[in-house]
């Protein structure tokens, strides 16, 4: 049997202005004319919709300003740092924007099981006098000390056990140096220098007999190939307009700009864009010819290889699904794989959207997990905890609903406040969905007294009478063999207070097929609607609308002037809430 | 058979030991059963370890460390002769079970893993924390079981060094933990 736990979620009232709305009680569509409007516009918890608009209390934050709860949703996230989660340095937003979003110091994650890696030596450890003084040699590896994977196993060695994320960007699995894009652009300029005489003899393949140390039907690795198309692209626009000397020179911020854009756009539509003269000059585009200019030939048995090392080293060598996502790269062997450096994190800020007021600040310290500001709904909103009324024995507390046999609940608000709150409680007569359960809220107006400081509560005499009509209403209980009377609170506390609700639960059997309305009979008929149970339809959720009424002090924030106008001021506050109270037997 | 009976008896008999000179064993470790234990030299055994002779003899090679709340041994009858042989150089980890035939040189089992009754481990494994393996499973060398079952084999190459730095650790242990071998001969 599955467990339960009772749940309250509540809905951020942001989405009001679309709220999902399902009429209650039949399916036929004039029960929407003729049931009330209040009816209407019951919140239904099982619509598709709800899934995005219902939070626990927990996750929600609230605005001072617009005296209103605040959702993921309508908050704006601004990022206060990036840092590493596993070195806890921070990272600079313009090194993010120049490195990416990963951590570019020795924090890597393992490539078979995703544990942090260590640098350890591959020497043995200095032994003898002043051991614990001498530092160990190189070379170094990366190692997991989980599942014990290391970088040797990829033919990886590092000369210096820091900068790592640099030494690995140098080497390719296997050892051998990775061509860096610099030396790529070092070598392309050589070679353009060598063929300078005639600026047009690319178009006749001259150049490639000039003298380079790079080999021209060298297989790429995908980022040496993007780093070649694109040096070879810029070169071609360049070259196609002439307007590139006045202006942009060729960089990276050419591409963006109308001009630029329009010119590439003159030249794939037959150049009615592009300017005349560099039209005279240039005609189109030709492509790459070569792997100096990014062009990757597939000869038709490179996958040779790789279904021979497959056939030799079988299912055992390949990676899996979720080991090449943590990839950049398609790497079908474990021997491709290489170690994940860490994806930075933030810490961020949320404003209101409404007025954008700040309503939760983390410190800037990354070390630090306080918060300057941080207006959490939790404060502002009294919460609702759920129990049965009566009690279970511990065996029992997972026991499901029985149908049809009333079951009374608890629902326990607590006031976070320092003033005491009117609130109002209505739900629908029957939960929404397939399975109705009716649902009777036995006190649906209270108030609950403020949250004053505890000592100071005992401090005063009050304190006592509380107590009293505690035990009071205790003792009414016993005699009425718990049964809860209509309009009155159950159970009160300084700043809380329990009402009952009743639910009768729906059975979960499908109605028997007189009792079926008409478009009920169809749809079955069509085989649109089946009678079985769909997942958590067995769950009672009670929609619930909550009315929160409290004076509250204007002062504070218009302050200054006008000290003496501080008055009191009525607040209100209402949204609908939903409770899970049980799943049916 | 008879002996085999009394064996089960309440009151943890005494076992009979072959303890080397060199083992640093805590008061507090508990040696029970039957059958012989044998223990090798450098081999540290932590306090509250608990190694059960009752169903079969135990053998631990040298440069051995058994954790605290480790089981070693049989816990269960098993058949005749069965015993628990610990090679050299293996670290039993926190609360590891090991009843298995044969754990070979150099093998890690981490903390709270579960080597089954007649497996048969081969040198320099490693089995992770929580990860079981099965009665009678036989794994090869440098084979890792980590995760959620989850199983490869190691070639970093980097054995020796690891052993080298269990025989450091052993030599930090030695100096830590007060040995007592008298109570136990
Ligand atoms: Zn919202
Ligand atoms: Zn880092
Ligand atoms: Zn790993
Ligand atoms: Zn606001």
């Amino acid at each position: 049997m599955s467990t339960f736990t009772p749940y309250t979620y509540f809905q951020c009232p942001c989405t009001d202005s679309s709220p999902p709305v399902r009429n209650i009680g039949s399916d036929s569509p004039t029960s929407i004319h003729s049931s009330s409007s209040e009816d209407e516009k019951a919140f239904d918890p099982r619509a598709p919709r709800a899934n995005y608009s219902l939070y626990p209390l927990e996750h929600l934050l609230y605005c001072e300003d617009c005296h209103q709860i605040r959702c993921p949703r309508c908050v704006l996230d601004e990022i206060v740092t990036y840092y590493c989660p596993n070195c806890l340095f921070e990272v600079p937003s313009s090194t993010v924007k120049s490195e990416g979003t990963r951590c570019t110091r020795s924090c890597f994650q393992c490539p078979i099981c995703i544990a942090p890696l260590s640098v350890s030596s591959l020497e043995a450890p200095p032994e003898g006098l002043g051991a614990e003084h001498a530092s160990q040699g190189g070379p170094y590896v990366l190692n997991c000390p989980h599942c014990s994977w290391s970088s040797k196993e990829i033919g990886i060695q590092f000369d210096k056990p820091n900068g790592i994320f640099t030494q690995l960007s140098k080497i390719k699995n296997g050892g051998d140096p990775v061509i860096t894009a610099r030396e790529r652009r070092k070598d392309r300029e050589e070679r353009s220098r060598d063929s300078a005489p005639g600026p047009v003899t690319d178009e006749d393949g001259v150049q490639d007999e000039t003298v380079v140390k790079l080999d021209p039907n060298e297989v790429l690795d995908a980022e040496s190939q993007f780093s070649n198309l694109k040096a070879f692209y810029q070169a071609q626009l360049a070259e196609a307009s002439p307007a590139n000397a006045l202006g942009f020179s060729g960089g990276d911020y050419g591409y963006g700009s109308p001009g630029a854009l329009s010119r590439i756009m003159g030249l794939y539509t037959g150049g009615t864009y592009a300017d005349k003269k560099s039209k005279a000059k240039k005609g189109t585009m030709r492509e790459a010819q070569n792997a100096f200019e990014g062009l990757k030939i597939v000869a038709p048995n490179s996958e040779d290889a790789l279904i021979a090392k497959l056939q030799n080293e079988g299912w055992d060598a390949t990676s899996s699904s979720l080991q090449r996502d943590e990839q950049s790269t398609h790497t079908p062997f474990i021997s491709d794989l290489r170690p994940i450096a860490y994806l930075l994190r933030t810490k961020r800020s949320k404003r209101c959207k409404t007025c954008r007021h700040i309503l939760s600040k983390p410190e800037a310290k990354i070390q630090t997990t306080r918060f300057r500001i941080r207006l959490v709904a939790l404060n502002y909103i009294p919460s609702i905890s759920i129990k049965p009324l009566q009690p279970l024995l511990s065996t029992q507390l997972q026991a499901p609903l029985v149908p049809m046999k009333p079951t009374q609940f608890l629902l326990t608000f607590k006031n976070p406040l320092f003033e005491s709150v009117k609130v109002n409680i209505a739900t629908p007569a029957q939960t929404p969905g397939r399975f109705a359960s009716k649902i009777t809220i036995l006190c649906p107006q209270f108030e609950v007294g403020a949250n004053t400081d505890a000592w100071e509560e005992a401090l005063r005499d009050g304190s006592k009478g509380v107590e009293r009509e505690k035990r009071r209403t205790k003792a009414e209980a016993s005699e009425g063999q718990l049964q809860a009377e209509a309009g009155k609170v159950w159970e009160r506390g300084r700043n809380w207070v329990s009402v009952v609700v009743e639910v009768i639960p729906a059975s979960l059997k499908p109605s028997p097929d007189f009792l079926k309305t008409e478009a009920q009979r169809k749809l079955a008929e069509e085989g649109g609607e089946d009678d079985r149970v769909r997942e958590d339809e067995d769950v009672v959720e009670i929609p619930v609308f909550v009315r929160v009424e409290w004076e509250a002090d204007t002062g504070g924030e218009d302050g200054g002037l006008g000290k003496e106008k501080e008055g009191r001021e009525k607040r209100e506050l209402a949204y609908w809430c939903v409770l899970g109270v049980g799943r049916i037997g | 058979m008879s002996s085999k009976r009394a064996s089960t008896a309440p009151a943890a008999p005494k076992p009979p030991t072959s303890l080397s000179p060199t083992l640093t064993i805590a008061e507090h470790a508990s040696l029970v059963g039957s059958y012989l234990i044998t223990l090798g030299a450098n081999t540290v055994v932590h306090p509250r370890a608990k190694l059960n002779s009752t169903y079969g003899p135990i053998t631990v090679g040298s440069n051995c460390i058994i954790s605290e709340r480790s089981m070693i041994g049989l816990q269960g009858r098993g058949a005749d002769g069965e015993g628990v042989v610990i090679e050299d150089g293996v670290i039993v980890e926190v609360g590891a079970t090991v009843e298995s035939k044969v754990i070979g040189e150099g093998c890690v089992i981490e903390v709270n893993a579960k080597v089954g009754r007649g497996s048969l481990l081969g040198t320099h494994c490693k089995i992770g924390p929580l990860c079981e393996v099965a009665e009678d499973e036989v794994l090869p060398d440098y084979t890792v079981l980590f995760a959620n079952g989850m199983r490869r084999i190691d070639n970093s190459g980097v054995e020796d060094l690891k052993l080298k730095m269990v025989a450091r650790q052993i030599d930090v242990l030695r100096r830590l933990i007060p040995s007592n071998l008298t109570k136990f001969q």
